[in-house]
């Protein structure tokens, strides 16, 4: 971010100032400032030790002819002194950095900016490799701040450090591990990373950010496609550059870095951190990144995934097909695929850009991997017309329908659903409750039985038509064939010891529902479930 | 006439430590169209005869005022004393006191000076020194500098003249109080905050003063003043709240020797003002 700070005027305050002084020291700084009348002023206090009332005064009316005046590098002992006399308040005060020493700490956590040290106990210190720290701390602060306060869950530095010639921010360690470490150490979790993972996405997604808080990312993907756009045949350059164009502008939250290393699960809260590439567009720039991040950077070598995540290449790509599937809440291969298209369409100009701009040692296996990029990419764009994943999330999806993971976490989300659905026509509570009491039956059967040992999706559908009013309720899953209606009904007339334990759901749904039918079709299992109010 | 909104209860004329003269200073407060002034010199009333006598129909309400250097063994004030008869004896005897003791410090620093360094001026530059009104260490520093003993004013007080100190030479707050109380004025503690100038009592120790001095008869502090943050001014305005005391605002503009402009007080006349202010208006109002 460009700090007009950086143009101030500066003056170093030191030693002891008060009532003996501060008026010698008044007009030196007044010679130091003369003809910078109302321009942005920076006080270096590192080397100050004491200031009076006589200092604080000298201060109030340097502000009053500079308002954009900030004092840095107060020692605690001063800072204190500003808080109290309400300077802090009235202008920008900036503590002086404490000096923390990363020698021999363990090394938590690595990117591509820097280091993760753990300091002690209870706190860790990222470290920045690039000159200007400072500015993508303050940056980095400043997002996360803003994040927090639009509703995003995430962790936010409580500190900034000096660390050797550079410097890092501290934050309290969570006790968290990301979404890459549950992938790799208990692989069977892949459900609920994705579930979670898409809950965040959609969160952010759906925050609106206020103008200019936050750069437009359609920008900067603009810049790489021009910087790229001449090195694709004739003509296609020009309608990639027209498509990426054609983008309608957002004001939406977008992540911007959004892989499994930047999600986190502390207790049972989910996190995203890393929230230096924060900015505003529409979703599509964000599965960009993702499918870089899960598949594209991979796509010649793929142990290059396994370098960076730490799980291989057919992981990431699983991971990276249910997170579609469920953000755009279909298990349609076509609309997916369709998806996806359009996704990669944006991907590998970023990649081509990105490795122009990156040369490495290995310059043979860097031209093949840019040539496979651009390969796909040109076939692509002799098919692909228009970037908007709307349209075909749109086309994908009914409103009637919810297409989810069948698992028993997804319960509310469904039952939420259908009441939605209800509330539509005159619907008692009596009826509405045995009717979600009659989805809670099948919708459960199916997430414990339908794929098992597997996990898959189901489709809940909710019609309700006039005259009389019928509400239509339809479960349909790929799993396994299975009637629930040939059961026979247990006997309810047998005292408790001698009754069987399963069966009951699927009796007390037909007690409720007025009608059942199954059916298997095209490899689905099919229950229509109707009930009349 | 309606309620004074545009008011500056604190400034110092040539008579003490000001660059203006009493004439200037009028003139400035004519041209920023004040409601309500007052000049509170150190230790002398001299200018408020000088501004009665050339005060004209349609001039501002003037309230005459002194700002009086107190000290006792838990530290040091500025009380400011307002409304009084300037004539009154007790008033006159409170700046008589103020300036023999200073003069008795100008004669006993030149004598050091003389003393320990050898620094002499001709006789007419002390004699001069000498018949100010109010006499004080810029004056002796300007004098060195004038002679070359020091670079500024600043390197001759702190190098040169702070080698002398008084401990016992000083009013006492409750005299002070006392006799403004005498004249018929209203004593009020001068930047709380900032005791003598260069303090910084917060707290705690700001509450016990205030009651200390309100023992003695105090009736008001300056919660509006020009080198208070909103912070102080906020926790001014409560503490006055807390014990019943009137309100004051003033800027302590000095002229050339300050870097604080006329007026400048921190009071907002578009804000309602605070029920002290208001009753301390109430009483000079004309």
């Amino acid at each position: 971010m460009n700090d007009k700070r950086e143009g101030a005027v500066r003056a170093a305050l030191s030693g002891r100032i008060d009532s003996g002084n501060a008026s010698v020291i008044e007009a030196e700084l007044r010679g130091q400032l003369e003809g910078h009348a109302g321009e942005p002023v920076i006080l270096d206090a590192e080397k100050l030790e004491y200031i009076s009332s006589a200092g604080l005064r000298v201060i109030l009316r340097l502000v009053k002819e500079h308002r954009d005046l900030r004092v840095v590098g107060v020692s605690s002992e001063i800072y204190e002194i500003f808080e109290m006399t309400g300077f802090t308040e009235m202008m920008t005060v900036e503590k002086a950095y404490r000096t923390v020493s990363v020698d021999g700490c363990e090394v938590i956590g690595e990117g591509f900016n820097g280091k993760v040290y753990r300091i002690d106990r209870d706190n860790v210190v990222k470290t920045y490799k690039n000159a200007d720290a400072l500015a993508e701390i303050r940056h980095e602060r400043e997002v996360a701040k803003l994040a927090l306060i639009l509703g995003v869950p995430t962790a936010i530095s409580y500190d900034v450090v000096r660390v050797g010639d550079s410097y890092g921010s501290v934050f309290e360690l969570l006790n968290a591990r990301s979404f890459t470490k549950i992938l790799i150490e208990e692989p069977e979790r892949m459900d609920f990373c994705v579930r979670e993972y898409v809950k965040m996405l959609k969160k952010i997604h759906s925050i609106a950010v206020p103008e200019g808080k936050l750069p437009k990312i359609k920008e900067k993907v603009l810049c790489a496609v021009r910087r790229v756009k001449d090195t694709l045949p004739e003509g296609l350059g020009d309608k990639l550059l027209g498509m990426v164009e054609a983008i309608p502008d957002s004001d939406r939250m977008i992540h911007g870095d959004c892989h499994t290393k930047n999600i986190v699960l502390a207790g049972d809260e989910v996190l995203l951190i890393d929230m230096d590439t924060l900015s505003v567009g529409d979703p599509i720039f964000e599965f960009l990144y993702m499918y870089n991040a899960y598949v594209g950077y991979s796509e010649y070598d793929p142990g290059i995934v396994l370098d960076f995540q730490g799980y291989d290449a057919k992981t990431a790509r699983e991971f990276w097909h249910r997170t579609l599937a469920a953000y755009f809440e279909t298990d349609d291969e076509d609309a997916i695929n369709a998806v996806e298209e359009k996704i990669r369409c944006l991907a590998y100009p970023y990649l081509l850009d990105w490795s122009a701009r990156h040369p490495g040692h290995d310059k043979e296996k860097e031209k093949a991997t840019a040539d496979l990029w651009r390969s796909r990419l040109v076939e692509l764009l002799g098919r692909v017309d228009d970037l908007d994943l709307g349209a075909v999330a749109a086309a994908g999806r009914d409103p009637d329908e919810l297409n989810i993971e069948a698992a028993t976490d997804n319960l509310d989300e469904v039952i939420n659903f259908v009441n939605e659905k209800l509330e539509t026509c005159d619907c008692s509570p009596k009826a509405q409750m045995q009717m979600d009491l009659a989805v809670e039956e099948i919708f459960v059967n199916i997430a414990n039985y339908a794929y098992a040992p597997d996990k898959g999706r189901a489709t809940v559908r909710v019609e309700v038509s006039d005259e009389p009013v019928t509400v239509t309720i339809t479960f349909i899953d790929r799993g396994v064939p299975y009637d629930p209606l040939k059961k026979d009904d247990p006997d309810v007339t047998l005292p408790a010891g001698e009754r069987e334990v399963g069966g009951l759901g699927i009796f007390l749904t037909k007690q409720i529902m007025d009608d059942l039918s199954y059916e298997y079709r095209d490899g689905q299992n099919i229950l229509t479930l109707k009930k009349k109010l | 006439m309606s309620v004074p909104r545009r008011i500056d209860l604190h400034m110092h004329t040539s008579v003490s430590d000001g660059t203006d003269s009493p004439e200037e200073i009028l003139g400035k407060v004519r041209s920023l169209d004040l409601d309500m002034f007052s000049v509170t010199d150190h230790d002398a009333v001299k200018a408020c005869a000088v501004i009665r006598g050339l005060l004209r129909d349609g001039d501002p309400v003037f309230v005459p005022g002194a700002e009086f250097s107190c000290r006792d063994e838990e530290g040091k004030y500025h009380i400011l004393g307002y409304g009084f008869d300037p004539e009154d004896p007790a008033v006159l005897e409170l700046v008589a006191l103020g300036h023999s003791l200073r003069m008795k410090k100008v004669t006993a620093r030149l004598e050091y000076l003389r003393d320990k360094f050898g620094f002499t001026f001709p006789d007419g530059e002390t004699e001069a020194l000498l018949a100010l009104d109010n006499p004080g260490k810029p004056h002796i520093g300007n004098l060195m500098v004038k002679y070359g003993y020091a670079a500024s004013k600043e390197e001759a007080i702190t190098k040169y003249i702070n080698g002398i100190r008084f401990k016992k030479e000083y009013v006492r707050p409750e005299e002070a109080i006392r006799g403004i109380l005498d004249a018929g004025g209203i004593p009020v503690l001068a930047h709380p905050f900032y005791g003598d100038g260069d303090d910084l009592i917060l707290g705690d120790e700001m509450d016990k003063r205030i009651l200390r001095l309100m023992d003695f008869g105090l009736l008001g502090v300056e919660a509006f003043y020009s080198g208070f943050t909103a912070k102080l001014r906020c926790e001014m305005i409560a503490t006055a709240e807390r014990h019943g005391l009137l309100i004051t605002a003033g800027s302590d503009y000095h002229g050339a020797n300050k870097m604080v402009r006329l007026g400048d007080t921190g009071l907002d006349e578009e804000e309602e003002f605070p029920e002290g202010l208001c009753r301390f208006l109430d009483i000079f109002e004309k």
